[in-house]
């Protein structure tokens, strides 16, 4: 729905245009001969255009433009678009090389390279938006900040799960990094209790040490322990218990060599002696330590106690997997039923889900998305990524990287192609409808084996050439790619522009580049025209160099031709010349409106000194002047001016004299 | 002061082949261009010369200049052209007898081609043969009553598609559409330069308002979208290269008179002017049924309504 717009009294009609789209306001029923209603409407919103309606009256009907892909025009979005680019043709270059593990290692490498990419934008994006001055610019920015920590979350929680396909051991860790990093919200609480004086007195000091006891940061939460320890001499036994189980608990870890059985067994052990301790009522005097404990075991209300810091749903999905059980395998949690039971009685204290689009209170899209990642469904995460986002770009990235992972099967859409070319055809599509990021686009669809060549013929004629410089990169690219219709359609558009510029030069070479011969010949002729109403030629280093394209029309090659003639003549070679000037017409390249201005031009060589024509020659010039006088009717000839007739009549007596002069010449005998 | 002059009614907006230029017609009898590049709008042109409102205007493909098409209540067809920097009317066609409500240019391979669609229920067909000089054709009587509009098909080299030596021409097949009051899509072809009626496409029960055929992307079916003033919208779709079977899909059926359609560039979306006043977006999904994703919250690939484009300024 429009804004502002009466939808009472007004119907909407549209448009496309290349890459946006116009809805405007009309009344539709006058087609056909009906009469109309007018009617008034004043239209206050912003943004738009503004037509009819004379005498300085506002506007009576807007038409507002309709743009998909707002994204593309955000500044600081430019440099994750550039930069990703990068990575993108990178991958795909790079697939035939690898095979195997490092093949993995590589795709896990660039998965990061996403992520820090991501990451250097939301940077980029705070630093905006900590010195917008503007709070609606602010908030804006803020807005773009919360939406690519999202996205680097879910990318993160896909390279554990999907591309790095972590097994059972390291995926706990992976997945205890990944809650690390983007559960944010408790760091300045920890900050603030670690830099106190007296960080054990501190009000929030035990709310800390579960912060990292949660996050198993068992060396970090022992640390804190000890402090505790030596404040407080009364609860020592039982700072040093805890302390142990800390420092005992089985975890698994990279780089230990330990099988995930021995590892089991460990914590079976371990988990039992938390539970002695427990029972024992070491730690009953002091609830917090208790509580703590009760952690240790895996005590779902206990973890749930602590939800305010727990902050996330997933934070609580993880923590219980370290303390439940932390040789979770894949496997495992794709079949975890607890999922659901975990998202229905854990609700989100604050909006940090309001990350997304839309404010619905039960599940937000990213509890959706991460759901969905999960339970390992990655076309679901895929599906709702796109319905979630307002940008194809994080789909279309993360698709094509899952599908160099081999995880997407073929999923045959209208066209016939798979979900990864459809999403990388779309962001593509979007990138060329600005001024410079469309070359970015080019590079996507070449490597969509589909659609891509025909999407990019599409795009690529779209492209406004505005300066010559453009247009030759857009050729570049279409003759690289030997797409020979675009390339002649944009000549054609380059020439017609220069033409009506009187730019004759620029329209002449690009017409030869289209091969236009029709369009060469009209320049040609503007060419000669020009060159009779001023006596000279322009761009006669185009003219002089035009080599064999001469060939591409007849006007163009008498130009050429004409010009080299005149050329010699400078040069004062002038036999070559006179020899150029009559073959020009006998061979009939000249046309022959041109041929009275061929023979003016010899005037000037019949009135040397030196004999230049021979008598053969001059025989032929006459018979090129009867030719054209003779061809002209009765009424031509009353039309023509004194000017005319005295030409005529002045060649006729030269050609004469030469041709006197001449036989004489040829008849004398050498040195006699 | 009372301000008395008269409301004007805009019925049709273009953008043209680049997006920079932006030109409206309305029932104040002008067509106006403006130069819309980054987000401003200037006036470039008031062009004047109808004398009824002007239902209809079309650019042509640059490779031709800048030129403009214009079609009105008044039966005239004008064509505009860029010449110097301004604007000024390069040719006029008065051969109908009725209502001009539909201009479309022909894809720029088969030269310079307008094809008009009229009240009258005859359409004509305009093609530029040089030094300022029109060729017409007219097909009398296509559709009884009346044609509301026309639409051509995109330029498809039959057989090979190996490359002509430069100037000669491809043996084109040149076919368009047109939807009229007989509540018929019929898809006419030029066999040896007479227009032949190839196709009657028989679905609407009532005025068919608009067609557009869809640009090609390589596939050999093609594709045409129907609306009329029964509410429905079709989909049309032939398989063959001959263009024999055409066969309708049922879009949507909307509780008023749809009066527009139109596809984007690459013909994945089509939008749709609802007669419940709203702009529509529909794509086709897996199943071959046709999703509407114009609804911010449900589309997929975030489509923005122009509420979210107006408002969401990301």
């Amino acid at each position: 729905v429009v804004p502002g717009v009466d939808s009472a009294a007004r119907q909407l009609c549209f448009e496309w245009g290349p890459a946006e789209m116009l809805v405007c306001e009309t009344l539709f029923g006058g087609r056909g001969g009906e009469p109309l209603d007018d009617r008034c409407q004043q239209s206050p919103t912003p943004r738009r255009f503004l037509a009819g309606a004379g005498e300085g009256r506002p506007s009576s009907s807007s038409v507002f433009v309709v743009r998909k892909d707002q994204d593309v025009y955000v500044q600081t979005l430019r440099k994750l678009f550039n930069e990703s680019h990068g990575i993108f043709v990178g991958l795909q270059r790079s697939e035939e090389e690898l095979a195997g593990k490092s093949r993995k290692a590589h795709l896990v490498q660039v998965s990061k390279n996403y992520r820090s990419v991501i990451r250097a934008c939301m940077e980029d994006m705070h630093q905006a938006a900590v010195s917008a001055r503007d709070p609606a610019l602010h908030s804006q920015y803020s807005t773009q900040v919360s939406i690519l920590s999202a996205m680097e979350l879910i990318w993160n929680l896909c390279e554990i799960l999907f591309v790095e396909a972590a097994v059972a051991g390291p995926l706990l860790i992976r997945l205890l990094d990944w809650v690390r990093l983007h559960v944010c919200d408790v760091n300045n609480m920890v900050r603030e209790v670690l830099s106190s004086e007296n960080p054990s007195k501190h009000e929030l000091f035990w709310n800390v040490v579960d912060v990292f006891v949660l996050q198993g940061r068992m060396d970090e939460a022992r640390h804190l322990l000890s402090k505790e320890a030596s404040a407080n001499p009364t609860s020592l036994t039982m700072c040093r218990v805890l302390d142990d189980l800390m420092k005992k608990m089985p975890v698994p870890s990279l780089g230990n060599m330990q099988t995930l059985t021995e590892l089991e067994l460990k914590w079976q052990h371990w988990h039992e002696e938390c539970q002695r301790y427990l029972q024992d009522g070491t730690f009953a005097s002091n609830s917090h330590m208790e509580s703590i404990c009760k952690v240790l075991l895996g005590d779902e209300n206990a973890i749930l106690e602590k939800k305010e810091l727990l902050t996330t749903w997933y934070h609580f999905l993880v923590t219980r997997l370290l303390y439940c059980h932390p040789t979770v395998k894949p496997m495992e949690l794709r079949c975890l039923k607890c999922l659901s039971f975990i998202m229905s009685c854990y609700l989100p204290p604050q909006s940090s889900m309001d990350l997304f689009l839309g404010g619905e209170s039960s599940a937000e899209p990213l509890d959706i998305i991460l759901m969905a990642a999960f339970e390992f469904e990655i076309h679901q995460v895929i599906k709702e990524c796109s319905i979630a986002l307002s940008n194809w770009w994080f789909v279309a990235h993360l698709t094509d990287l899952l599908d160099h992972c081999k995880l997407l099967q073929s999923h045959n859409l209208y066209f016939g192609s798979n979900m990864r070319e459809f999403l990388l055809l779309e962001y593509a599509s979007g990138l060329f409808s600005h001024h410079s990021l469309w070359q970015l686009g080019v590079d996507y669809f070449d490597h969509c084996p589909e659609y891509g060549r025909v999407y990019l013929e599409l795009h690529i004629e779209r492209i406004p050439l505005n300066t010559e410089q453009k247009a030759l990169k857009v050729l570049r690219i279409c003759e690289q790619r030997q797409m020979h219709e675009q390339v002649r359609s944009i000549c054609k558009i380059m020439a017609m522009k220069a033409l009506r510029n009187n730019r004759l030069g620029s329209a002449l070479s690009w017409s030869i580049r289209a091969k236009d011969a029709a369009f060469a010949t009209l320049i040609s002729d503007r060419f000669l025209k020009d060159y009779c109403e001023k006596g000279c030629f322009s761009d006669l280093d185009l003219i002089d160099n035009l080599g064999p394209s001469m060939l591409l029309s007849d006007r163009l090659t008498f130009l050429g031709k004409y010009r080299e003639f005149h050329r010699l003549y400078g040069e004062k070679r002038f036999s070559e010349a006179a020899k150029l000037l009559l073959m020009l017409m006998t061979a009939h390249i000249a046309p022959c409106s041109f041929w009275m201005t061929l023979l003016t031009d010899a005037l000037p060589l019949l009135e040397q000194k030196e004999i230049i024509f021979s008598a053969e020659q001059t025989y032929e010039l006459m018979r090129c002047l009867e030719d054209l006088t003779a061809g002209k009717s009765d009424k031509q000839k009353f039309q023509d001016d004194d000017v005319e007739t005295m030409k005529v009549e002045m060649l006729r007596l030269a050609l004469a004299r030469n041709l006197a002069r001449v036989i004489v010449k040829e008849g004398t005998l050498e040195g006699s | 002061m009372v301000q008395t002059s008269p409301v004007t009614l805009q019925h049709d907006a273009q953008m043209d082949y680049y997006g920079t230029r932006l030109a409206t017609c309305s029932s104040d009898r002008s067509v106006k261009i403006f130069d819309v590049r980054n987000g401003g709008q200037i006036l470039i042109a008031d062009l004047r010369g109808h004398e009824g409102p002007v239902w209809q205007v079309a650019w042509a493909h640059p490779m031709y200049g800048n030129i403009l098409a214009s079609c009105s209540y008044d039966r005239k067809v004008i064509i505009w052209k860029e010449e110097n920097g301004t604007w000024e009317k390069t040719y006029e066609y008065t051969g109908h007898d009725s209502s001009v409500n539909s201009v479309c240019w022909a894809p720029h391979d088969y030269g310079l081609i307008l094809a008009c669609g009229s009240s009258d229920g005859a359409i004509s067909l305009l093609s530029y043969t040089g030094d300022g000089q029109w060729e017409v054709k007219k097909i009398g009587n296509a559709h009884t009553i009346g044609c509301n509009a026309v639409s051509w098909a995109p330029a498809v080299v039959p057989g090979s598609l190996i490359e002509q030596p430069s100037g000669q021409k491809p043996n084109y097949i040149k076919r368009f559409a047109s939807g009229g009051c007989d509540n018929l899509v019929k898809i006419w072809k030029e066999e040896d330069g007479q227009w032949k009626e190839e196709q009657k496409l028989e679905a609407h029960s009532d005025w068919v308002r608009d067609v557009a055929w869809a640009p090609s992307i390589g596939l050999p079916t093609s594709t045409i979208a129907s609306c009329s003033q029964d509410g429905r919208v079709f989909i049309w779709t032939c398989d063959d290269a001959s263009g024999n079977s055409w066969s309708p899909k049922l879009l949507h059926k909307f509780t008023d008179v749809v009066w527009h359609v139109s596809w984007s560039i690459t013909a994945n979306i089509l939008a749709v002017s609802g007669g419940d006043n709203k702009v529509t977006l529909w794509k086709e999904s897996v199943d071959g049924l046709w999703a509407c994703i114009s609804d911010v919250n449900k589309g997929q690939g975030g489509v923005s309504a122009a509420a979210e484009g107006q408002q969401n300024e990301q």
